[in-house]
């Protein structure tokens, strides 16, 4: 499960207004500042940040005066403004380079955060993603350099600047575990196999595996689409139906397999190894015995 | 069997005494058995461990045999949808065809059902890998040679009937990777010029997948083809019975004999251990292992596949060539032949006519016409050894780049670069392993042909007057007046160690590590001054089950009992 | 009752017994056999079939510590098979009785995990177990003999003698010489033949009747939904994103041609479209679809790179670039993934606005000639 869980209801909700409310005007609006940056993590149109910031204020604000007893969730570190400013500060030491200085992204180096929102941040600092080593085929997965209060902070400093999804709360494995296995096979199972192991993709990038991955993890994956995966929002699958899914995926690997060892669960692969390797070998030496004199 | 057992003195002379004697005597009286029971009985067979091979793949289609008639009782092979209301929860609710249910049935409410249909998958597997094994044996020591042609043709036939057998025991269960599978033999169906869509009609009973093809399979595959294969079975046996083994060349063996042991009880008893053994590792890998979770994999449905899917590992060199085979489609006039026709259809076709025929490719290109009961070693036969070795090079490039994906994955490595190690390795690779195994085999016949003529090295190193360092050599037999050997090459292994030869203390005994002090060897070995009869005796009755002669079987290539070629040959 | 000696079923002749089959007995008559001891008959028996026994190590003396030491060997294996095959029983049938249940949960027990495991593991063993011990049992504990079995060839007499016989049937059934009948058995084997054959034709199936190859269950006007059901808005999907979509008609959801790939484009990927030719006007906004099903074998692909615009199919690795028309860009697929023209409807749900405009998964012979 997620560590710290800044956002509640009400930043939720309002993000999801605020998707609905982007989505139409951006059909069609030119995107020619973001050609060509290849490895870009963009998301969404920039189109208007101004309006942008002024949707997520109304909606936050809007929100919280109809919602009077979610205020106090609203905000678990107490002061924003001060997460905000510690936020700035980690982003100024670490994210800067390569996601430039108003998160507009620097050419070559890293995408526009604009827009990517906190579930974006939430995966790439929480898996180790970012901040990035080097330039490669594929960020690689490796131990969070920040402590989760940072990551909140950070998470705080983007959310407040870029906008974009927010986290979700709640128990995320709220779903049916059934309807999640027919959906992760039908969305997720083509890169990322039948029970998780990841799979290759087309010239040295994969799917990673799905095993370390935490529940906010997995949701915060859909939901932003980090690097070549799809994005799947809110209203292609619903929160529903992403809880439905991480149940599943969180089920199938706690799950003992009930006829014996797994061997990797990735199929006949390593069925042909094991009775090459064990089931031959085992054989042979077998006859190789028998054959030889007392 | 017993009639004649009468001990002497009794006053009617060959009347059973005993109320067994009696009994057989009664059935023979009926049968007229006896004769026929005692030439089986009698029949030799020749004692080396590679001529089980073939008995693996007998005893795992007896496995087979068994725990899929078990299946039957279970599985229903229809495509009827149904919804699934069992005991696997992440399954519960989703609508899935009545074979898959059944065998999630089987799994999960049977008792004991998910050991035998798993034990059935692996014995299924064990079989095709021991069909090619026991293939290359017969093929490197070219026991294929006149008059056995017909039982390498049978044999052949055995093995592609094994690939559609398993193929179609695969698909059965209506899973997402089997019936991607399925979906991909479609293809291939559909390949086939001018009549692909005819065979792809009649075969799913109209488009894929339709509603029969489960139905079909499953006949297929318990009925039809396995009494195609138990017939052929029966056949390849009797053929080998009637024309009797092959033998390893030594001492002693012609090519009008079998040396070896009787099959009661000596062949007999180790035979039906080996069935033991073979029954018993597909009952533990079956419990201990799991293979084809389909409850994992989930229902077949034509929108749906899963990263990694593969064939058993059988069919996974065809999958291989059909993702190396460079995207070529031949259009002319609105018809076309694609590159899945060249890969799945024409290559495997090649392979396999190559394969069958080669007996016969061999013979017109030695003009060896005789019958050959004796085998040779590989090594003796380079161009042959080198040209299998070349297309096994050629499989194993296919082979492996059916599973390249998850070796990608596995590995980090590009799944691009991994399609075009496969495209360029399955050219460049064999002409390199021919190249390769033709001077290994060069090497080792040279490496025999000397031993033979200056005899053993001993490893001890004496100086000549002359200053001069050399090798002290252990010739093999009687030597001319310029100490080169006498003895001639014969088709046989050469002893190549001191201790092959009973002239060095035998070998300490313990398989991983020594069980026993190396100086009481010593020690025993001192006190052992007859000579190498008796040493060769002490070792006959040592019992550690371990071969005392360098760690090799003692029997086969030895050119005698206790690997000493001075023994004189017999017959 | 008669008083003649005829006994039923006989019809003359001296009723005589044969000389019986097999073995030599006026060689060997029963007091001389009787006078053999068992070795030596074993000889005789094997000599008549063939068979030299020439050398036998012989089984260690009884009562020897060689002979006892292996014996307790065999022994041991043979009681260890009896022990884990009454394990198994146990574990087989104990379960669910007086052990926790074998019914496996995915939340169960761990005995409902180990059960699978554990009757495998002892029936493996006990069934090893035997093997082994009778391994033991014959390298150890029997006499150890080499012998030699005459292989004989082809006898030139049977050849002959089984010559003659076939080719006198034949010349006294004289078809070499009736023509006429020769050729009508010709005729009539091969007629027969195929009436044998012939029922199987009941499978046949044509394959070009109403072009079940050429189309799909997709036409103009068939709504886009989603596989529960629901209808696709425009706004729906994110840029960047791919969804498994189906037809709005009875069977859509499960029919192996028609699962398509709605894919929403990004922007970057928008200024880098390149339709095919004729199909310019196929997408909708950002919004395009293609078939899901790989033209080179016929697997689901949507394998879907949406940074580098590669749509892989798992199986065989075939890459389509969808800001190109899907057009293959490496491994053996040779043609593109057929595109579907959709558009928004009035109440703003996406639905096609024909079939693919070619044949959807795999080429075949006359896929040039079905459109």
């Amino acid at each position: 499960m997620s560590t710290t869980n800044p956002s509640s209801e009400a930043p939720l909700e309002g993000g999801r207004r605020r998707l609905s409310l982007r989505r139409r005007p951006d059909a069609g609006s030119p995107a020619s500042a973001a050609r060509a940056r290849r490895r870009s993590k963009q998301r969404r149109r920039i189109a208007n940040v101004a309006g942008l910031m002024a949707a997520l204020v109304l909606t936050g604000v809007g929100y919280s005066a109809l919602a009077p007893g979610a205020s106090a969730a609203d905000d678990p570190t107490g002061n924003p403004s001060s997460a905000v400013e510690a936020g700035r500060e980690i982003y100024t030491r670490s994210c800067i380079t390569c996601h430039g200085s108003n998160l507009q992204g620097v050419q070559d180096r890293g995408p526009s955060l604009i827009g990517v929102g906190e579930a974006s941040v939430y995966f790439q600092v929480h898996t180790g993603r970012m901040p990035l080593v080097r330039q490669e085929a594929q960020a690689a997965e490796r131990p969070t350099l920040f402590s989760d209060e940072e990551i909140d902070q950070l998470m705080a400093y983007v959310q407040e600047n870029g906008g974009g999804p927010t986290l979700p709360s709640g128990d995320l494995r709220d779903g049916d575990l059934a309807e999640g296995g027919e959906l992760f096979r039908l969305n997720c199972a083509q890169c990322h196999n039948f029970t998780g192991m990841g799979g290759a993709l087309s010239s040295g990038k994969r799917a990673p595996t799905l095993l370390d991955a935490n529940d906010m993890t997995l949701y915060t994956a859909m939901l932003s689409g980090p690097e070549n995966m799809p994005v799947f929002g809110d209203n292609q699958l619903t929160p529903d139906e992403k809880r439905a899914i991480i149940n599943y995926v969180q089920t199938i690997k706690t799950t003992a397999d009930p006829g014996g060892a797994g061997i990797g669960r990735v199929g006949p692969v390593a069925e042909g190894l094991v009775i090459w390797v064990v089931g031959m070998g085992a054989l042979l030496f077998g006859i190789f015995w028998m054959g030889t004199k007392a | 069997m017993a009639t004649t057992t009468a001990a002497p003195g009794r006053p009617a002379p060959g009347r059973p005494t005993t109320k067994l004697g009696s009994a057989a005597l009664e059935v023979d009286e009926r049968l007229i058995v006896a004769g026929p029971v005692r030439r089986t009985l009698n029949k030799v067979f020749p004692d080396h461990w590679s001529f089980l091979l073939g008995e693996i793949a007998l005893y795992s289609f007896v496995v087979l045999l068994l725990s899929g008639t078990y299946l039957t009782f279970f599985f229903d092979a229809s495509m009827k949808e149904v919804t699934y209301g069992g005991d696997y929860a992440p399954l519960r609710g989703v609508e899935m065809s009545a074979a898959f249910e059944s065998t999630l049935g089987l799994a999960f409410d049977v008792r004991g059902g998910l050991l035998i249909r798993q034990m059935h998958h692996w014995a299924a597997l064990l079989f095709v890998a021991s069909i090619c094994v026991h293939l290359l044996r017969i093929f490197f020591t070219g026991a294929f040679r006149k008059p056995r042609e017909t039982n390498w043709f049978i044999g052949v036939g055995l093995l592609v009937l094994a690939l559609l057998e398993g193929f179609a025991g695969y698909t059965l269960p209506d899973d997402l990777l089997s019936g991607t599978g399925l979906r991909i033999f479609s293809a291939v169906f559909l390949s086939i010029p001018v009549i692909g869509t005819w065979i792809y009609f009649t075969i799913f009973g109209g488009d894929f997948p339709g509603e029969l093809i489960i139905g079909r399979l499953y006949i297929l595959h318990v009925l039809v083809i396995p009494a195609i294969l138990l017939a052929l079975i029966a056949v390849h046996l009797l053929i080998l019975v009637k024309q009797k083994h092959t033998q390893f060349p030594g001492a002693g063996r012609t090519e009008h004999n079998v040396v070896g042991n009787r099959l009661f009880p000596t062949f007999a008893g180790k035979a039906t251990a080996l069935f033991f053994i073979v029954f018993g590792l597909c009952a533990g890998l079956g419990g201990l292992v799991q293979i084809n979770p389909i409850w994992l994999f989930g229902p077949y449905n034509p929108a749906q596949v899963s990263s990694g899917s593969q064939p058993d590992w059988y069919i996974g060199f065809l999958d291989g060539s059909a993702r190396l085979f460079p995207p070529w489609e031949i259009v002319m006039w609105g018809y076309h032949i694609t590159p899945v026709f060249w890969a799945t259809v024409a290559i495997p076709g090649l392979m396999f006519t190559a394969l069958a025929l080669y007996p016969v490719i061999e013979r017109k290109l030695t003009g060896d016409t005789a019958s050959h009961h004796l085998l040779q070693r590989p090594r003796d036969v380079p161009v042959r050894t080198s040209l299998g070795a070349m297309a096994l090079s050629f499989y194993i490039v296919l082979w492996i780049s059916g599973g390249n994906d998850v070796i990608a994955d596995k590995f980090d490595i590009s799944l691009n670069a991994m399609t075009w190690f496969g495209r360029i390795g399955m050219i460049v690779i064999p002409p390199i392993v021919y190249a390769l195994t033709y001077r290994l085999c060069l090497g080792l016949e040279r490496h025999d042909r000397e031993v033979l003529e200056h005899g053993i090295e001993t490893g001890v190193i004496r100086r000549l007057p002359s200053g001069e360092f050399i090798e002290v050599h252990q010739p093999l037999g009687p030597v001319d007046e310029h100490g080169h050997g006498q003895l001639a090459y014969g088709g046989a292994s050469v002893p190549k160690k001191m201790n092959q030869v009973g002239g060095a203390r035998r070998a300490v005994k313990g398989f991983f590590k020594p069980i026993e002090e190396p100086a009481a060897v010593q020690a025993e070995a001192r006190r052992e001054t007859r000579g190498l009869e008796a040493a060769r005796e002490s070792r006959e009755l040592t019992g550690s089950g371990r071969p005392t002669e360098g760690g090799r079987p003692a029997e086969g290539g030895r050119p005698s009992e206790g690997g000493r070629p001075q023994q004189e040959p017999r017959d | 009752m008669t008083t003649t000696d005829h006994r039923p079923g006989s019809a003359g002749g001296t009723d005589e017994p044969g000389p019986l089959h097999g073995g030599p007995d006026d060689d060997y008559s029963p007091e001389r056999l009787a006078a053999m001891d068992a070795t030596e008959l074993d000889r005789l028996g094997a000599r008549y079939d063939g068979v030299e026994v020439l050398h036998v190590d012989p089984a260690p003396a009884p009562g020897s510590r060689l002979e006892k030491q292996a014996s307790r060997q065999v022994t041991l294996w043979f009681f260890l098979a009896g022990v884990f095959a009454l394990a198994f029983l146990v574990v087989y049938v104990g379960s669910g009785w007086f052990l926790p249940t074998w019914r496996w949960r995915i939340d169960g027990s761990l005995w409902s995990d180990l059960y699978t495991p554990l009757v495998g593991l002892t029936m493996g063993l006990s069934l090893i177990s035997v093997g082994i011990g009778l391994v033991l049992f014959v390298k150890k504990l029997l006499p150890h003999e080499t012998a030699v079995q005459d292989k004989h060839d082809g006898s030139h007499f049977d050849r002959v003698t089984t010559a003659a016989t076939l080719n006198g049937a034949l010349t006294n059934s004289g078809l070499t010489r009736r023509k006429a009948m020769t050729r009508t058995l010709g005729f009539m084997g091969a007629a027969f033949g195929a009436m044998l054959i012939a029922p199987l034709g009941g499978m046949l199936k044509n394959p070009n009747t109403g072009n079940p190859l050429g189309t799909t269950l997709w036409a103009d006007g068939v709504r886009i939904v989603r596989d529960d059901g629901t209808p696709i808005r425009p706004g729906d999907q994110e840029p960047g994103s791919l969804a498994t979509v189906f037809p709005a008609v009875p069977g859509g959801h499960f029919s192996a041609d028609s699962p398509l790939m709605l894919i929403r484009l990004r922007p970057e990927q928008m200024a880098e479209v390149q339709p095919r030719a004729g199909q310019e006007d196929f997408g909708y906004g950002d919004y395009v679809a293609y078939s899901k099903i790989c033209t080179h074998a016929g697997c689901p692909v949507s394998l879907y790179e949406q940074e580098t615009s590669r749509i892989l199919c798992p199986c065989h690795q075939s890459q389509f670039d969808v800001t190109q028309g899907a057009k293959p860009i490496f491994g053996p697929a040779t043609r593109s993934l057929p595109q579907l023209p959709i558009a928004v409807d009035d109440e703003g749900y996406f639905v096609a606005r024909g079939d693919f405009p070619e044949p959807i998964g795999p080429s075949f012979w006359n896929i040039g000639r079905v459109s």
